[in-house]
């Protein structure tokens, strides 16, 4: 036992020779800054959500979303809550909420009108384990709304395809070309 | 003609052929009855079978920017373009008019396109001369 804590005592000693408890708390400070930053790093979410589905269109990305899909479907936000930009058929939106300016989630509020044109894209419903084809129409003719802005975007492709890039105002063909808040309308069930 | 000018954000789903192509690629510009907007987007209901049956209308259609830029394969898009005539100019198609294919739409649609409404001008002026031609204006 004696042995044990003149080891003990001997590695304290050296360790205090040759260190300052000023260094001590110098290195501990930046692993505690550093560990504070790493969530802060950006991360590639697109990337990540591309090797989960698979290659684009292929028939086997279908069957591969919803076991990607299985860890937001436990979320009530994704599932349930229409105002939040995490539902589910928000996925390629880029907009304010209709469902927090006076409309839904599909009706545009009163005093506007819904754009002629739109984005449309595909989004997974976690509730039946389907994809849906869906239209992201703006809602046109007053000043914008700001409540709920969400910016997804999932699946966007810079501005030179300008097929895939969602930075439009879908208002450019109506009568009022204000931006007011954007909607979600599902066509119909997307894959085979 | 402003072809495929909506954007789609296709990933989760398979391929489902022309029909969900068409809504994909095309629908949130033309419309969900090809109608386009008056004005603003050309239609393609009653006016793309008239640009098909015309050799210069054929070649016109698979190298309007929307079509040509699209990311539709070339099989994709020959595909989606007999389907819209299809779903809504069955009627209108002429007798020995070939639908389109895949070598001819890889043959059309990687040349560049510099004057687009001088080009469908000159085009209509054609398929006027013959018929019933597209809607102008556009």
């Amino acid at each position: 036992m004696q042995r044990l804590d003149r080891l003990f005592e001997s590695s304290a000693r050296s360790l205090a020779q040759r260190t300052s408890r000023r260094s001590f708390i110098g290195v501990l400070g930046r692993i505690l800054t550093g560990s504070l930053l790493v969530p802060l790093l950006p991360i590639d979410r697109i990337h990540r959500a591309e090797a989960a589905s698979g290659p684009e269109g292929s028939p086997a990305a279908a069957q591969r979303v919803p076991a990607a899909a299985k860890g937001k479907s436990t979320t009530k936000a994704y599932t349930e809550d229409q105002q939040s930009c995490d539902y589910w058929k928000y996925c390629a939106i880029d907009g304010f909420l209709c469902s927090c300016c006076g409309g839904s989630s599909h009706t545009c509020p009163p005093g506007t009108q819904q754009s002629v044109v739109s984005w449309i894209g595909t989004c997974h419903n976690p509730a039946d384990g389907r994809d849906y084809i869906v239209s992201y129409n703006d809602c046109c003719g007053k000043a914008s709304c700001g409540n709920c802005d969400c910016y997804r975007n999932e699946r966007e492709r810079p501005l030179y395809r300008l097929s895939r890039n969602n930075d439009v105002n879908w208002c450019m063909a109506n009568t009022g070309s204000d931006y007011h808040c954007t909607v979600s309308v599902i066509l119909g069930s997307a894959g085979p | 003609m402003a072809l495929l000018g909506a954007a789609a954000a296709v990933g989760t789903a398979a391929r489902a052929g022309p029909a969900q192509d068409y809504a994909l690629h095309c629908m949130g510009c033309h419309g969900a009855n090809a109608q386009g907007v008056p004005g603003k987007v050309p239609p393609l209901a009653h006016s793309l079978v008239r640009f098909m049956n015309n050799p210069a209308g054929r070649r016109y259609v698979l190298r309007v920017p929307g079509a040509a830029n699209s990311m539709l394969s070339d099989a994709q898009l020959a595909a989606v373009l007999n389907w819209v005539v299809a779903q809504f100019d069955a009627g209108e198609l002429g007798a020995g008019t070939p639908q389109f294919g895949e070598q001819e739409v890889a043959a059309s649609r990687h040349t560049p396109m510099a004057g687009v409404l001088a080009t469908r001008a000159a085009v209509l002026k054609e398929i006027a001369a013959g018929g019933p031609a597209p809607s102008s204006g556009y």
